[in-house]
């Protein structure tokens, strides 16, 4: 210490430089992850495997498959994601509120402070992406194979899980420098995640007033991106087939005139129809001759206007008009009713929502960051 | 016009039906005889919001004043725009989102309102001798006016005291003078640290001066709320006074950012990370606090150093958290330690520390003393380390609630200053009756006033 105070005299008692903010980010960020091991930050990697593992057996069978299971899956891959992320971070600051007091006296830059928490929270939620990514396929969701932005249908992926759970990683942070205690932290907790699932704006129907608020939730853009990279728009609108196998029992009815019967019996542009007239009767003669030789008769000609009476079951006019292809018309027109531009597969719109939570992340840090340095200001 | 009457009556009266109107008159006219009878403004009574400060102010509950007052006046500009909204909104067919809102945000405020008006009205209670069945007609809007109107006027309801005119008091006890400023030690000439609380100035601290040489060991006494760490904080430049602190010929609060490390200041409490070891959290403490061309090397003789200094080495690759409540204590003082500052302030070192491991904690801040520091110290058994200080400094909390100067100066003199022979009885002299002590800190502040200046 000697050669420290020599060093001091010679340089004038008071001009001496110490840790700028760069140095001291090393030092914060060191001491981070010493309490990766000690503090047993480390039980956010499995317990991110879990919460994985637990919403891809329940979500993996019509996750990317259809329209209503992607949308649910999606959103449920990105509550996931907002879990992880929020209690990461829920506790960091808050919980040594007073021993960031004491260094902020000692010279500490809150700047530095934050930033290490940065990287340390980001390198936490990388592990985290990782898991999810890799249990969630284990368990059976069937991840398409080519990417939007990149080759790699994976790499896409990770990157938004990414950025949704670290923006709310961020999020989580700026709660904790804002709360006192963090029994304040945890009492505040569970508004936030109420507010970014019901103001995600994709899962629950909201009034018009209240939508502006969605575009202040990390949740929005997330589903969205999910949505997007999922290609939910053009997924079967699984729905209406279901509906119509539940419907099959269900007896129809109505009166027709026999004219009516004759005309779709000769409309040929039905694949159906036609398939129907090429059957034989007898030897020689196809049901469609005998349909055509019947419909010019008199004797037919002459009941045209004559009403008779049909019931029959839904199940069997879809075996008369064909039940894969009244399915597919029904998924078809569903699917396109509940088109949602947000979630077109374009890299423009996928590149927008990173941009989007990467803002998200910025801003929580530098809200984290304002709301940190008026630690002084505490009451004792 | 008429919404707008009516949006002026719900502000003013918190209704705008005649019978709600006249009762709330009633209520107005009540505070303002009770607030005459407490030593207040009556015409506080008038304004929304501020009347339910006053009020909590006679029933010496300002705490709970705070949050009564503030809900009032947001409830009283809530009914002026749900007024302007609409002029009867229950009547109303149709109730838009708005109004709704509004409803919403009355009823909230009037929930905590309700339970608020009970805790002030319920210290009224307690100042008034009366007992607590009075709450339940101060509870109901409709009824609060009847204790309010007869506590207010009637002479057989008397406030047991009144509240206390602390300007005038502050006036009373005025003194003045500075100390000298000396190029070596430490120079204090502090006028005043005051805080804004509720849109109100309060003097924590005034008056004091002193200048401590090099090498002294001073304790710092007083009773609980006499000021003694906002004392601390003030010398050290960490909460601002209006003062000149001069360190070693620099000014402490214009220069504070370079003579961060020439003052080292140990926390009452242990403000460290339990999860780490004892050498890793010295290691970043000399990280952080000493300078930047430190090379590695030395900054890990200087921790070795410390370590030797306060018996740290065997338990250096132990957790803080593992750590007994003495090594704590130590480690917590080598934080500050590490950058060898020129004063070192200690607020309570000893607490939770039994007495053979207080004294040697104390022998170790004396040895620091002797190399030529500034050591203060903030104790409460001193009478088991008193032959170990040099110096002793007396803050008492005067009439006015303020932090004042009764003594500074050597053990000795102390002594026969206050006609006391141990700290505490000195203690216990100034402090006031309500805390069990003499309540003679007037008396002594004005006495070392004239020994000080004259």
């Amino acid at each position: 210490m000697a050669e420290v105070t020599t060093k001091q005299a010679a340089r004038g008692k008071f001009r001496i430089r110490h840790r700028g903010r760069g140095a001291q980010v090393g030092i914060y960020l060191g001491k981070l992850l010493r309490m990766f091991i000690y503090q047993n930050d480390w039980k956010v990697l499995p317990m991110a495997a879990l919460i994985a593992a637990l919403v891809g057996m329940v979500v993996h069978r019509r996750f990317f498959i259809n329209m209503e299971g992607t949308l649910m899956g999606s959103f449920a891959i990105v509550c996931v994601c907002i879990w992880n992320g929020c209690f990461n971070s829920i506790q960091v600051i808050c919980r040594e509120r007073d021993v960031i007091k004491r260094e902020h006296r000692s010279g500490m830059h809150i700047s530095s402070y934050i930033c290490a928490h940065m990287i340390y929270q980001a390198l936490l939620c990388l592990g985290q992406t990782l898991v999810t990514l890799y249990v969630t396929s284990i368990v059976g969701v069937q991840y398409p194979k080519e990417g939007i932005v990149f080759s790699t249908f994976s790499l896409d992926f990770a990157i938004s899980l990414f950025l949704i759970t670290y923006a709310s990683d961020m999020l989580s942070l700026w709660i904790s420098a804002l709360a006192h205690s963090t029994t304040a932290a945890m009492t505040i907790m569970p508004f936030v995640l109420i507010f970014q699932l019901v103001f995600s704006g994709g899962m629950l129907t909201l009034p018009d007033w209240t939508k502006p608020l969605t575009q202040f939730t990390v949740s929005n853009p997330g589903l969205k991106v999910i949505a997007a990279q999922a290609d939910t728009n053009h997924r079967p609108y699984a729905t209406i087939a279901s509906m119509v196998n539940r419907m099959r029992d269900n007896e129809i009815g109505g009166t027709v005139t026999v004219g009516q019967v004759i005309d779709l019996l000769e409309d040929t542009s039905n694949p159906t129809v036609s398939e129907l007239r090429e059957t034989e009767v007898t030897e020689g003669m196809k049901l469609g001759e005998l349909i055509d030789a019947a419909a010019v008769s008199p004797a037919v000609l002459e009941e045209r206007d004559h009403e008779i009476t049909v019931k029959a079951t839904v199940g069997q006019v879809l075996d008369l008009l064909g039940e894969d292809r009244v399915k597919a018309f029904l998924e078809e027109k569903a699917a396109l009713a509940n088109y949602n531009a947000d979630y077109a597969r374009t890299a423009p719109h996928v590149v927008g929502y990173w941009a989007h939570l990467i803002t998200f992340v910025f801003l929580f840090a530098l809200l984290a960051m304002i709301t940190l340095e008026f630690i002084d200001k505490d009451k004792r | 016009m008429e919404e707008f009457f009516n949006a002026l009556c719900r502000f003013f009266l918190n209704s705008d039906s005649l019978f709600d109107m006249v009762l709330s008159a009633l209520y107005i006219a009540g505070l303002w005889g009770l607030f005459r009878k407490s030593g207040v403004k009556s015409w506080w009574a008038l304004i929304p919001g501020a009347r339910d400060y006053q009020l909590a102010r006679c029933a010496g509950r300002e705490p709970e004043g705070r949050i009564f007052s503030l809900t009032g006046a947001a409830s009283a500009i809530a009914n002026l725009v749900l007024g302007l909204l609409s002029a009867d909104v229950l009547t109303n067919e149709y109730v838009d989102e708005s109004e709704i809102i509004m409803l919403l945000v009355i009823l909230v405020l009037s929930f905590v309102r309700f339970i608020y008006n009970i805790r002030v009205w319920n210290g009224m209670c307690e100042v008034y001798g009366r007992r607590k069945r009075w709450l339940f007609l101060v509870a109901l809007p409709e009824t609060q006016w009847i204790p309010a109107l007869l506590w207010g006027y009637s002479p057989k309801y008397q406030p047991q005291w009144q509240v206390e005119d602390i300007r005038a008091e502050m006036a009373r006890l005025a003194t003045s003078g500075s100390a000298e400023v000396m190029d070596e030690g430490l120079t204090v000439n502090l006028k005043e640290r005051t805080v804004t609380d509720f849109f109100q100035k309060k003097t924590l601290l005034r008056d004091i001066h002193m200048s401590i040489p090099q090498g002294h060991m001073v304790l710092l006494l007083g009773g609980s709320g006499a000021g003694k760490t906002t004392y601390l904080n003030a010398i050290n430049g960490y909460e601002k006074a209006d003062a000149e602190v001069i360190l070693n010929g620099a000014n402490v609060y214009t220069q504070y950012k370079k003579m961060q490390y020439e003052v080292g200041f140990v926390p009452q409490t242990e403000m460290m990370r339990g999860k780490d070891t004892v050498l890793n959290t010295l290691l970043d403490a000399a990280r952080l606090r000493l300078p930047k061309d430190v090379s590695a090397k030395q900054r890990r003789e200087r921790v070795d150093e410390v370590m030797d200094i306060f018996g740290l080495k065997p338990a250096k690759n132990t957790l803080v958290e593992k750590l007994s409540g003495g090594q704590k204590k130590r480690l917590s003082i080598s934080i500050e330690f590490i950058s060898n500052p020129s004063l070192f302030i200690l607020d309570e070192p000893d607490s939770g520390l039994d007495g053979v491991m207080a004294r040697e904690l104390f022998v170790q801040l004396r040895k620091i003393a002797d190399t030529g520091k500034i050591v203060i110290v903030i104790t409460h058994t001193p009478d088991r380390v008193i032959d170990l200080f040099d110096d002793v400094i007396v803050l008492a909390k005067d009439s006015a609630r303020t932090g004042r100067l009764a003594w500074y100066g050597s053990v000795e003199d102390a002594r026969r200053f206050f006609g006391r022979e141990k700290m505490e009885e000195i203690v216990k002299c100034v402090n006031s009756k309500g805390e069990g002590g003499d309540g003679l800190a007037d008396e002594f502040v004005m006495k070392y006033a004239e020994v000080q200046h004259g």
